[in-house]
Protein backbone atom coordinates (compact mmCIF):
# COMPACT_ATOMS: atom_id res chain seq x y z
CA UNK A 1 0.00 0.00 0.00
CA UNK A 2 1.04 3.54 -0.69
CA UNK A 3 2.04 5.30 2.55
CA UNK A 4 0.94 2.77 5.17
CA UNK A 5 2.58 4.65 8.04
CA UNK A 6 0.97 7.93 6.97
CA UNK A 7 -2.39 6.23 6.78
CA UNK A 8 -2.04 4.83 10.31
CA UNK A 9 -1.06 8.23 11.74
CA UNK A 10 -3.87 10.05 9.95
CA UNK A 11 -6.48 7.43 10.85
CA UNK A 12 -5.58 7.60 14.54
CA UNK A 13 -5.74 11.40 14.49
CA UNK A 14 -9.05 11.31 12.72
CA UNK A 15 -10.56 8.82 15.20
CA UNK A 16 -9.36 10.94 18.14
CA UNK A 17 -10.94 14.02 16.60
CA UNK A 18 -14.21 12.34 15.73
CA UNK A 19 -14.58 10.73 19.17
CA UNK A 20 -13.41 13.44 21.58
CA UNK A 21 -13.06 12.63 25.30
CA UNK A 22 -15.03 11.66 27.26
CA UNK A 23 -16.96 10.17 24.31
CA UNK A 24 -17.14 6.41 24.13
CA UNK A 25 -17.44 4.05 21.18
CA UNK A 26 -18.28 0.46 20.45
CA UNK A 27 -16.52 -1.30 17.63
CA UNK A 28 -18.47 -3.92 15.73
CA UNK A 29 -15.97 -6.75 15.74
CA UNK A 30 -16.36 -9.90 13.65
CA UNK A 31 -12.77 -10.99 14.12
CA UNK A 32 -11.99 -10.33 10.45
CA UNK A 33 -9.06 -8.23 9.35
CA UNK A 34 -11.17 -5.11 8.64
CA UNK A 35 -12.79 -4.87 12.04
CA UNK A 36 -9.66 -5.96 13.91
CA UNK A 37 -7.58 -3.26 12.20
CA UNK A 38 -10.26 -0.71 13.02
CA UNK A 39 -10.23 -1.93 16.63
CA UNK A 40 -6.43 -1.66 16.78
CA UNK A 41 -6.45 1.88 15.37
CA UNK A 42 -9.28 2.94 17.67
CA UNK A 43 -7.63 1.36 20.67
CA UNK A 44 -4.50 3.44 20.02
CA UNK A 45 -6.62 6.55 19.53
CA UNK A 46 -9.13 6.37 22.39
CA UNK A 47 -7.86 3.56 24.65
CA UNK A 48 -10.31 2.41 27.30
CA UNK A 49 -13.13 4.53 25.87
CA UNK A 50 -13.49 1.71 23.35
CA UNK A 51 -15.53 -1.48 23.71
CA UNK A 52 -15.25 -4.27 21.14
CA UNK A 53 -18.46 -6.24 20.65
CA UNK A 54 -18.46 -9.65 18.98
CA UNK A 55 -21.85 -11.14 18.18
CA UNK A 56 -22.18 -14.90 18.37
CA UNK A 57 -25.07 -15.02 15.91
CA UNK A 58 -25.11 -18.79 15.47
CA UNK A 59 -23.93 -18.31 11.90
CA UNK A 60 -20.17 -18.30 12.32
CA UNK A 61 -17.68 -20.94 11.19
CA UNK A 62 -16.44 -23.91 13.21
CA UNK A 63 -14.39 -22.76 16.18
CA UNK A 64 -14.71 -19.11 15.21
CA UNK A 65 -16.34 -17.83 18.40
CA UNK A 66 -13.43 -19.15 20.49
CA UNK A 67 -10.80 -18.01 18.00
CA UNK A 68 -12.08 -14.44 17.93
CA UNK A 69 -12.37 -14.26 21.70
CA UNK A 70 -8.74 -15.37 22.00
CA UNK A 71 -7.65 -12.63 19.56
CA UNK A 72 -9.58 -9.97 21.46
CA UNK A 73 -7.98 -11.17 24.69
CA UNK A 74 -4.49 -10.95 23.19
CA UNK A 75 -5.19 -7.41 22.04
CA UNK A 76 -5.86 -6.38 25.63
CA UNK A 77 -8.88 -4.23 24.81
CA UNK A 78 -12.32 -4.08 26.46
CA UNK A 79 -14.55 -6.60 24.78
CA UNK A 80 -17.89 -8.35 25.11
CA UNK A 81 -19.15 -11.51 23.47
CA UNK A 82 -22.89 -11.35 22.95
CA UNK A 83 -24.75 -14.61 22.44
CA UNK A 84 -27.63 -13.90 20.09
CA UNK A 85 -28.02 -17.04 17.97
CA UNK A 86 -31.73 -17.71 18.63
CA UNK A 87 -32.55 -14.05 17.96
CA UNK A 88 -30.96 -14.28 14.49
CA UNK A 89 -32.55 -17.62 13.58
CA UNK A 90 -36.00 -16.40 14.64
CA UNK A 91 -35.66 -13.31 12.48
CA UNK A 92 -34.55 -15.39 9.48
CA UNK A 93 -37.41 -17.87 9.62
CA UNK A 94 -39.15 -18.28 6.25
CA UNK A 95 -36.85 -15.74 4.59
CA UNK A 96 -35.40 -16.87 1.26
CA UNK A 97 -34.54 -13.75 -0.71
CA UNK A 98 -30.82 -12.86 -0.32
CA UNK A 99 -31.30 -9.10 0.00
CA UNK A 100 -34.03 -9.63 2.57
CA UNK A 101 -31.69 -11.90 4.56
CA UNK A 102 -28.89 -9.34 4.44
CA UNK A 103 -31.14 -6.50 5.61
CA UNK A 104 -32.55 -8.55 8.50
CA UNK A 105 -29.06 -9.54 9.63
CA UNK A 106 -27.79 -5.96 9.31
CA UNK A 107 -30.60 -4.71 11.49
CA UNK A 108 -30.17 -7.46 14.09
CA UNK A 109 -26.48 -6.61 14.39
CA UNK A 110 -27.30 -2.94 14.93
CA UNK A 111 -29.88 -3.67 17.60
CA UNK A 112 -27.29 -5.71 19.51
CA UNK A 113 -24.71 -2.93 19.15
CA UNK A 114 -27.25 -0.34 20.28
CA UNK A 115 -27.98 -2.34 23.44
CA UNK A 116 -24.30 -2.76 24.21
CA UNK A 117 -23.56 0.88 23.43
CA UNK A 118 -26.27 2.02 25.81
CA UNK A 119 -24.89 -0.11 28.60
CA UNK A 120 -21.32 1.10 27.97
CA UNK A 121 -22.47 4.70 27.55
CA UNK A 122 -21.23 4.94 23.97
CA UNK A 123 -22.67 7.23 21.33
CA UNK A 124 -20.29 6.27 18.54
CA UNK A 125 -20.23 3.12 16.44
CA UNK A 126 -16.95 2.17 14.77
CA UNK A 127 -17.12 -0.17 11.81
CA UNK A 128 -14.46 -1.74 9.62
CA UNK A 129 -16.31 -0.79 6.45
CA UNK A 130 -14.03 -0.91 3.39
CA UNK A 131 -14.52 0.35 -0.16
CA UNK A 132 -16.23 -2.71 -1.69
CA UNK A 133 -18.83 -2.66 1.13
CA UNK A 134 -20.24 0.75 0.22
CA UNK A 135 -19.59 0.38 -3.50
CA UNK A 136 -21.58 -2.85 -3.77
CA UNK A 137 -24.29 -1.66 -1.37
CA UNK A 138 -25.21 1.02 -3.93
CA UNK A 139 -26.22 4.65 -3.50
CA UNK A 140 -27.92 7.41 -5.47
CA UNK A 141 -26.05 6.64 -8.67
CA UNK A 142 -24.70 3.14 -8.12
CA UNK A 143 -26.72 -0.05 -8.48
CA UNK A 144 -27.06 -2.27 -5.42
CA UNK A 145 -25.15 -5.46 -6.14
CA UNK A 146 -25.62 -6.70 -2.60
CA UNK A 147 -26.38 -4.87 0.64
CA UNK A 148 -23.37 -5.31 2.88
CA UNK A 149 -24.75 -5.63 6.39
CA UNK A 150 -22.66 -2.74 7.69
CA UNK A 151 -23.84 -0.29 5.00
CA UNK A 152 -27.01 -1.31 3.17
CA UNK A 153 -28.25 -3.18 6.23
CA UNK A 154 -28.09 -0.14 8.52
CA UNK A 155 -31.50 0.98 9.78
CA UNK A 156 -32.53 4.56 9.05
CA UNK A 157 -33.04 5.28 12.75
CA UNK A 158 -29.47 4.46 13.81
CA UNK A 159 -29.03 6.29 17.08
CA UNK A 160 -25.22 6.42 17.01
CA UNK A 161 -22.62 8.36 15.05
CA UNK A 162 -20.82 6.14 12.58
CA UNK A 163 -17.03 6.24 12.33
CA UNK A 164 -15.47 4.25 9.51
CA UNK A 165 -11.73 4.88 9.12
CA UNK A 166 -11.12 2.27 6.39
CA UNK A 167 -13.76 3.41 3.88
CA UNK A 168 -11.25 4.16 1.12
CA UNK A 169 -9.22 0.96 1.49
CA UNK A 170 -9.45 -2.41 -0.21
CA UNK A 171 -8.59 -5.73 1.43
CA UNK A 172 -4.97 -5.80 0.22
CA UNK A 173 -4.40 -2.37 1.73
CA UNK A 174 -6.11 -3.31 5.01
CA UNK A 175 -3.77 -6.31 5.24
CA UNK A 176 -0.76 -4.01 4.80
CA UNK A 177 -2.04 -1.85 7.66
CA UNK A 178 -2.74 -4.99 9.73
CA UNK A 179 0.82 -6.25 9.22
CA UNK A 180 2.27 -2.87 10.13
CA UNK A 181 0.20 -2.82 13.33
CA UNK A 182 0.92 -6.47 14.16
CA UNK A 183 -2.78 -7.36 14.06
CA UNK A 184 -3.20 -11.11 14.52
CA UNK A 185 -6.05 -11.33 12.00
CA UNK A 186 -3.89 -9.94 9.17
CA UNK A 187 -3.94 -13.12 7.07
CA UNK A 188 -7.45 -14.38 7.84
CA UNK A 189 -9.47 -14.98 4.71
CA UNK A 190 -12.41 -12.67 4.03
CA UNK A 191 -15.68 -13.78 5.60
CA UNK A 192 -18.96 -12.00 4.92
CA UNK A 193 -20.83 -10.14 7.67
CA UNK A 194 -24.05 -12.16 7.19
CA UNK A 195 -21.77 -15.15 7.72
CA UNK A 196 -22.97 -18.65 6.81
CA UNK A 197 -26.52 -17.36 6.27
CA UNK A 198 -25.58 -16.33 2.73
CA UNK A 199 -23.75 -19.61 2.07
CA UNK A 200 -26.98 -21.46 2.71
CA UNK A 201 -29.11 -20.61 -0.32
CA UNK A 202 -32.79 -20.23 0.41
CA UNK A 203 -34.16 -20.45 3.92
CA UNK A 204 -31.70 -20.50 6.79
CA UNK A 205 -32.25 -23.13 9.48
CA UNK A 206 -29.94 -24.32 12.27
CA UNK A 207 -29.76 -27.73 10.53
CA UNK A 208 -28.70 -26.25 7.19
CA UNK A 209 -26.19 -23.95 8.87
CA UNK A 210 -24.67 -27.01 10.57
CA UNK A 211 -24.26 -28.68 7.16
CA UNK A 212 -22.62 -25.69 5.49
CA UNK A 213 -20.46 -25.04 8.56
CA UNK A 214 -19.01 -28.57 8.37
CA UNK A 215 -18.58 -28.37 4.59
CA UNK A 216 -16.78 -25.00 4.90
CA UNK A 217 -14.53 -26.50 7.54
CA UNK A 218 -13.61 -29.42 5.28
CA UNK A 219 -12.89 -27.10 2.33
CA UNK A 220 -10.68 -24.86 4.46
CA UNK A 221 -8.92 -27.78 6.13
CA UNK A 222 -8.15 -29.70 2.94
CA UNK A 223 -6.99 -26.61 1.05
CA UNK A 224 -4.70 -25.51 3.89
CA UNK A 225 -3.22 -29.03 4.15
CA UNK A 226 -2.54 -29.00 0.42
CA UNK A 227 -1.01 -25.51 0.65
CA UNK A 228 1.24 -26.71 3.46
CA UNK A 229 2.34 -29.65 1.32
CA UNK A 230 3.21 -27.24 -1.48
CA UNK A 231 0.59 -28.71 -3.82
CA UNK A 232 -1.62 -25.63 -3.99
CA UNK A 233 -1.28 -21.89 -3.63
CA UNK A 234 -3.53 -20.45 -0.94
CA UNK A 235 -6.53 -18.84 -2.66
CA UNK A 236 -7.77 -15.39 -1.67
CA UNK A 237 -11.01 -16.91 -0.36
CA UNK A 238 -12.27 -20.50 -0.22
CA UNK A 239 -15.46 -21.98 1.14
CA UNK A 240 -18.52 -24.16 0.57
CA UNK A 241 -22.05 -23.20 -0.37
CA UNK A 242 -25.10 -25.34 0.38
CA UNK A 243 -27.46 -25.39 -2.58
CA UNK A 244 -31.20 -25.70 -1.98
CA UNK A 245 -31.77 -28.44 -4.54
CA UNK A 246 -31.45 -32.18 -4.05
CA UNK A 247 -30.19 -34.81 -6.45
CA UNK A 248 -30.04 -38.58 -6.71
CA UNK A 249 -27.05 -40.66 -5.70
CA UNK A 250 -26.09 -44.19 -4.79
CA UNK A 251 -24.48 -45.04 -1.45
CA UNK A 252 -23.64 -48.66 -0.59
CA UNK A 253 -26.12 -50.05 -3.12
CA UNK A 254 -28.85 -47.84 -1.71
CA UNK A 255 -30.54 -44.92 -3.40
CA UNK A 256 -29.60 -41.56 -1.93
CA UNK A 257 -31.35 -38.25 -2.35
CA UNK A 258 -29.34 -35.42 -0.83
CA UNK A 259 -28.06 -31.89 -1.08
CA UNK A 260 -25.35 -30.53 -3.36
CA UNK A 261 -22.43 -28.55 -1.99
CA UNK A 262 -20.64 -26.08 -4.26
CA UNK A 263 -16.98 -25.43 -3.56
CA UNK A 264 -15.83 -21.88 -4.30
CA UNK A 265 -12.21 -20.74 -4.28
CA UNK A 266 -11.08 -17.50 -5.90
CA UNK A 267 -7.96 -15.47 -6.47
CA UNK A 268 -8.22 -11.72 -6.09
CA UNK A 269 -6.37 -8.67 -4.84
CA UNK A 270 -9.14 -6.31 -3.87
CA UNK A 271 -12.34 -8.36 -4.07
CA UNK A 272 -13.66 -6.20 -6.91
CA UNK A 273 -12.58 -8.65 -9.60
CA UNK A 274 -11.74 -12.32 -9.06
CA UNK A 275 -10.93 -15.47 -10.97
CA UNK A 276 -11.73 -18.98 -9.83
CA UNK A 277 -8.67 -20.67 -8.34
CA UNK A 278 -6.97 -23.33 -10.40
CA UNK A 279 -6.86 -25.76 -7.49
CA UNK A 280 -5.17 -29.12 -7.97
CA UNK A 281 -7.42 -32.01 -8.94
CA UNK A 282 -6.05 -33.90 -5.96
CA UNK A 283 -7.32 -31.36 -3.43
CA UNK A 284 -10.70 -31.12 -5.18
CA UNK A 285 -10.90 -34.89 -5.02
CA UNK A 286 -10.06 -34.95 -1.31
CA UNK A 287 -12.68 -32.31 -0.56
CA UNK A 288 -15.31 -34.19 -2.54
CA UNK A 289 -14.65 -37.59 -0.97
CA UNK A 290 -14.42 -36.25 2.57
CA UNK A 291 -17.65 -34.24 2.31
CA UNK A 292 -19.68 -37.04 0.75
CA UNK A 293 -18.28 -39.71 3.12
CA UNK A 294 -18.46 -37.86 6.41
CA UNK A 295 -21.71 -36.04 5.59
CA UNK A 296 -23.45 -38.90 3.78
CA UNK A 297 -26.84 -38.25 5.33
CA UNK A 298 -26.96 -34.72 4.01
CA UNK A 299 -24.73 -34.36 0.95
CA UNK A 300 -24.24 -36.70 -2.01
CA UNK A 301 -22.85 -34.33 -4.64
CA UNK A 302 -20.03 -31.77 -4.75
CA UNK A 303 -19.41 -29.30 -7.60
CA UNK A 304 -16.70 -26.69 -8.21
CA UNK A 305 -17.65 -23.15 -9.20
CA UNK A 306 -15.64 -22.02 -12.24
CA UNK A 307 -17.03 -18.48 -12.64
CA UNK A 308 -15.11 -15.22 -12.39
CA UNK A 309 -16.28 -11.96 -10.85
CA UNK A 310 -17.75 -10.45 -12.97
CA UNK A 311 -20.15 -11.89 -14.02
CA UNK A 312 -20.59 -13.81 -10.72
CA UNK A 313 -19.81 -12.38 -7.30
CA UNK A 314 -17.51 -14.24 -4.90
CA UNK A 315 -20.24 -15.26 -2.46
CA UNK A 316 -23.42 -16.73 -3.97
CA UNK A 317 -25.93 -14.40 -2.30
CA UNK B 1 -0.94 17.13 -11.76
CA UNK B 2 -4.66 17.20 -11.04
CA UNK B 3 -6.87 14.54 -12.62
CA UNK B 4 -10.38 13.96 -11.28
CA UNK B 5 -12.72 11.03 -11.79
CA UNK B 6 -16.32 11.72 -12.77
CA UNK B 7 -18.58 9.22 -11.01
CA UNK B 8 -21.13 7.70 -13.36
CA UNK B 9 -21.99 5.04 -10.79
CA UNK B 10 -19.49 2.36 -11.75
CA UNK B 11 -18.43 -0.51 -9.54
CA UNK B 12 -14.84 0.44 -10.31
CA UNK B 13 -15.00 4.26 -10.17
CA UNK B 14 -13.16 4.14 -6.85
CA UNK B 15 -10.56 1.81 -8.38
CA UNK B 16 -9.82 4.50 -11.00
CA UNK B 17 -9.28 6.91 -8.11
CA UNK B 18 -6.95 4.36 -6.48
CA UNK B 19 -4.86 3.86 -9.64
CA UNK B 20 -4.44 7.63 -10.06
CA UNK B 21 -3.56 7.99 -6.36
CA UNK B 22 -0.92 5.26 -6.70
CA UNK B 23 0.50 7.14 -9.71
CA UNK B 24 0.92 10.15 -7.35
CA UNK B 25 -1.65 12.29 -9.06
CA UNK B 26 -3.85 14.73 -7.14
CA UNK B 27 -7.24 13.13 -7.58
CA UNK B 28 -10.80 13.14 -6.33
CA UNK B 29 -14.09 11.49 -7.25
CA UNK B 30 -16.70 14.06 -8.27
CA UNK B 31 -20.43 13.63 -9.01
CA UNK B 32 -21.34 13.79 -12.69
CA UNK B 33 -23.55 16.75 -11.82
CA UNK B 34 -20.54 18.91 -10.88
CA UNK B 35 -20.76 22.21 -12.86
CA UNK B 36 -17.96 22.55 -15.41
CA UNK B 37 -17.02 25.95 -13.89
CA UNK B 38 -15.80 24.07 -10.77
CA UNK B 39 -13.33 21.92 -12.66
CA UNK B 40 -11.77 24.31 -15.17
CA UNK B 41 -8.39 24.12 -13.39
CA UNK B 42 -7.97 20.36 -13.96
CA UNK B 43 -5.18 18.86 -16.04
CA UNK B 44 -7.25 15.86 -17.07
CA UNK B 45 -10.49 14.03 -16.43
CA UNK B 46 -11.59 10.40 -16.32
CA UNK B 47 -15.24 9.59 -17.09
CA UNK B 48 -16.05 6.43 -15.17
CA UNK B 49 -18.27 3.56 -16.16
CA UNK B 50 -21.69 3.06 -14.68
CA UNK B 51 -24.85 1.02 -14.66
CA UNK B 52 -26.99 3.30 -16.87
CA UNK B 53 -27.74 2.15 -20.37
CA UNK B 54 -26.80 5.41 -22.01
CA UNK B 55 -28.95 4.81 -25.06
CA UNK B 56 -32.10 4.84 -22.90
CA UNK B 57 -31.06 6.41 -19.58
CA UNK B 58 -29.11 9.45 -20.77
CA UNK B 59 -30.62 11.47 -17.90
CA UNK B 60 -28.40 9.62 -15.41
CA UNK B 61 -25.22 10.73 -17.17
CA UNK B 62 -25.27 14.28 -15.74
CA UNK B 63 -22.90 16.80 -17.33
CA UNK B 64 -20.59 14.36 -19.14
CA UNK B 65 -21.58 15.97 -22.46
CA UNK B 66 -20.74 19.43 -21.14
CA UNK B 67 -17.28 18.29 -20.06
CA UNK B 68 -16.75 16.77 -23.50
CA UNK B 69 -17.77 20.00 -25.24
CA UNK B 70 -15.94 22.50 -23.07
CA UNK B 71 -12.81 20.84 -21.72
CA UNK B 72 -9.47 21.77 -23.23
CA UNK B 73 -7.67 19.21 -21.02
CA UNK B 74 -7.48 15.52 -22.00
CA UNK B 75 -10.41 13.22 -21.17
CA UNK B 76 -10.37 9.44 -20.81
CA UNK B 77 -13.78 7.77 -21.02
CA UNK B 78 -14.01 4.26 -19.57
CA UNK B 79 -16.86 1.83 -20.43
CA UNK B 80 -20.04 3.95 -20.11
CA UNK B 81 -17.64 6.92 -20.18
CA UNK B 82 -16.48 5.91 -23.66
CA UNK B 83 -20.05 5.20 -24.73
CA UNK B 84 -21.26 8.65 -23.70
CA UNK B 85 -18.28 10.17 -25.53
CA UNK B 86 -19.02 8.29 -28.75
CA UNK B 87 -22.75 8.96 -28.60
CA UNK B 88 -22.14 12.65 -27.98
CA UNK B 89 -20.07 12.85 -31.15
CA UNK B 90 -22.65 11.06 -33.26
CA UNK B 91 -22.22 7.29 -32.84
CA UNK B 92 -25.06 4.85 -32.29
CA UNK B 93 -25.12 2.77 -29.10
CA UNK B 94 -27.07 -0.40 -28.52
CA UNK B 95 -27.13 -3.71 -26.70
CA UNK B 96 -23.96 -5.66 -27.45
CA UNK B 97 -24.35 -8.60 -29.83
CA UNK B 98 -22.21 -10.52 -27.34
CA UNK B 99 -21.74 -8.78 -23.97
CA UNK B 100 -18.41 -9.20 -22.18
CA UNK B 101 -18.05 -9.92 -18.46
CA UNK B 102 -14.56 -10.67 -17.26
CA UNK B 103 -11.73 -11.76 -19.51
CA UNK B 104 -11.45 -10.19 -22.99
CA UNK B 105 -8.73 -10.72 -25.64
CA UNK B 106 -7.75 -7.24 -26.77
CA UNK B 107 -6.12 -6.45 -30.10
CA UNK B 108 -4.51 -3.03 -30.36
CA UNK B 109 -4.62 -1.34 -33.77
CA UNK B 110 -3.14 2.03 -32.82
CA UNK B 111 -0.12 2.43 -30.59
CA UNK B 112 0.09 6.22 -30.65
CA UNK B 113 -1.89 7.24 -27.56
CA UNK B 114 -3.13 5.12 -24.65
CA UNK B 115 -1.46 1.98 -26.03
CA UNK B 116 1.98 3.49 -26.60
CA UNK B 117 4.71 0.85 -26.30
CA UNK B 118 2.20 -1.84 -25.29
CA UNK B 119 1.92 -5.25 -27.03
CA UNK B 120 -0.31 -5.81 -30.07
CA UNK B 121 -2.57 -8.07 -28.05
CA UNK B 122 -3.11 -8.71 -24.35
CA UNK B 123 -5.81 -9.65 -21.83
CA UNK B 124 -8.12 -7.06 -20.37
CA UNK B 125 -11.34 -7.24 -18.34
CA UNK B 126 -14.65 -5.84 -19.41
CA UNK B 127 -18.14 -5.67 -17.93
CA UNK B 128 -20.68 -4.24 -20.34
CA UNK B 129 -24.13 -4.94 -21.71
CA UNK B 130 -24.10 -2.19 -24.36
CA UNK B 131 -21.59 -1.26 -27.01
CA UNK B 132 -20.69 1.47 -29.47
CA UNK B 133 -21.96 0.44 -32.91
CA UNK B 134 -19.71 2.63 -35.10
CA UNK B 135 -16.67 4.87 -34.60
CA UNK B 136 -17.95 8.47 -34.58
CA UNK B 137 -16.81 10.91 -37.28
CA UNK B 138 -13.56 12.57 -36.29
CA UNK B 139 -12.44 9.57 -34.21
CA UNK B 140 -10.31 6.54 -35.00
CA UNK B 141 -10.45 2.98 -33.77
CA UNK B 142 -7.56 2.04 -31.45
CA UNK B 143 -8.47 -1.45 -30.20
CA UNK B 144 -10.98 -4.26 -30.63
CA UNK B 145 -11.85 -7.75 -29.36
CA UNK B 146 -13.44 -10.81 -30.98
CA UNK B 147 -16.84 -9.99 -29.44
CA UNK B 148 -16.66 -6.21 -29.48
CA UNK B 149 -15.36 -4.35 -32.52
CA UNK B 150 -14.96 -1.02 -30.74
CA UNK B 151 -12.87 -1.50 -27.60
CA UNK B 152 -10.90 1.73 -27.96
CA UNK B 153 -11.24 5.08 -29.72
CA UNK B 154 -9.28 8.32 -29.97
CA UNK B 155 -10.36 11.71 -31.29
CA UNK B 156 -8.34 12.94 -34.28
CA UNK B 157 -8.06 16.61 -33.35
CA UNK B 158 -8.67 16.78 -29.58
CA UNK B 159 -7.15 14.80 -26.64
CA UNK B 160 -10.22 12.61 -26.10
CA UNK B 161 -9.74 8.88 -25.56
CA UNK B 162 -12.10 6.04 -24.79
CA UNK B 163 -11.83 2.39 -23.82
CA UNK B 164 -14.71 -0.05 -23.53
CA UNK B 165 -12.75 -2.30 -21.14
CA UNK B 166 -11.51 -1.42 -17.66
CA UNK B 167 -7.82 -0.52 -17.30
CA UNK B 168 -8.34 0.17 -13.57
CA UNK B 169 -8.97 -3.42 -12.44
CA UNK B 170 -6.26 -5.80 -11.27
CA UNK B 171 -6.96 -8.45 -13.90
CA UNK B 172 -6.40 -6.13 -16.85
CA UNK B 173 -2.84 -6.49 -18.10
CA UNK B 174 -0.96 -3.18 -18.57
CA UNK B 175 -3.80 -1.29 -16.86
CA UNK B 176 -1.46 0.96 -14.94
CA UNK B 177 0.57 1.56 -18.14
CA UNK B 178 -2.57 2.72 -19.95
CA UNK B 179 -3.17 5.26 -17.17
CA UNK B 180 0.49 6.29 -17.33
CA UNK B 181 0.17 6.86 -21.07
CA UNK B 182 -2.88 9.02 -20.38
CA UNK B 183 -0.83 11.02 -17.87
CA UNK B 184 1.91 11.38 -20.53
CA UNK B 185 -0.67 12.77 -22.93
CA UNK B 186 -1.66 15.26 -20.23
CA UNK B 187 1.98 16.28 -19.70
CA UNK B 188 2.49 16.91 -23.41
CA UNK B 189 -0.76 18.85 -23.55
CA UNK B 190 0.36 21.10 -20.66
CA UNK B 191 3.60 22.10 -22.40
Amino acid sequence: MLGTEDFIREAEESISQKIPAPGKAVIACSGGVDSMVTAALASKAIGSRLLAVYVDNGLMRKGEDEEVEAMLKHMGINYRIVKAGPEFFDALENVEEPEHKRKIIGEKFIRVFEREAKEFGATFLLQGTIAPDWIESGDGIRDTIKSHHNVGGLPKDLGMTLVEPLRDLYKDEVRDVARALGVEASERQPFPGPALAIRCLGEVTPEKIAIVREACYIVEDEIMKSVKDGKDVRPWQYFAVLLPSKSVGVQGDRRAYGYTVAVRAVDSVDGMTATFSKLSISVLNKISVRITDTMKNQVNRVVYDITSKPPATIEWE
Amino acid sequence: MKVYVVDNGGQWTHREWRVLKYLKVETKIIPNTTPFEEITDLDGLVLSGGAPSIACEAGRMGFNAVYLDRATFPILGICAGMQVMCQHFGAQLGPADVPEFGEVDLTVSDHSGLFKELPDSFTVWGSHNDEVKAVPAGFKLTASSPSCKIEGVACLNRPLYGVQFHPEVENTQYGSEIFQNFLEIIKVQKQ
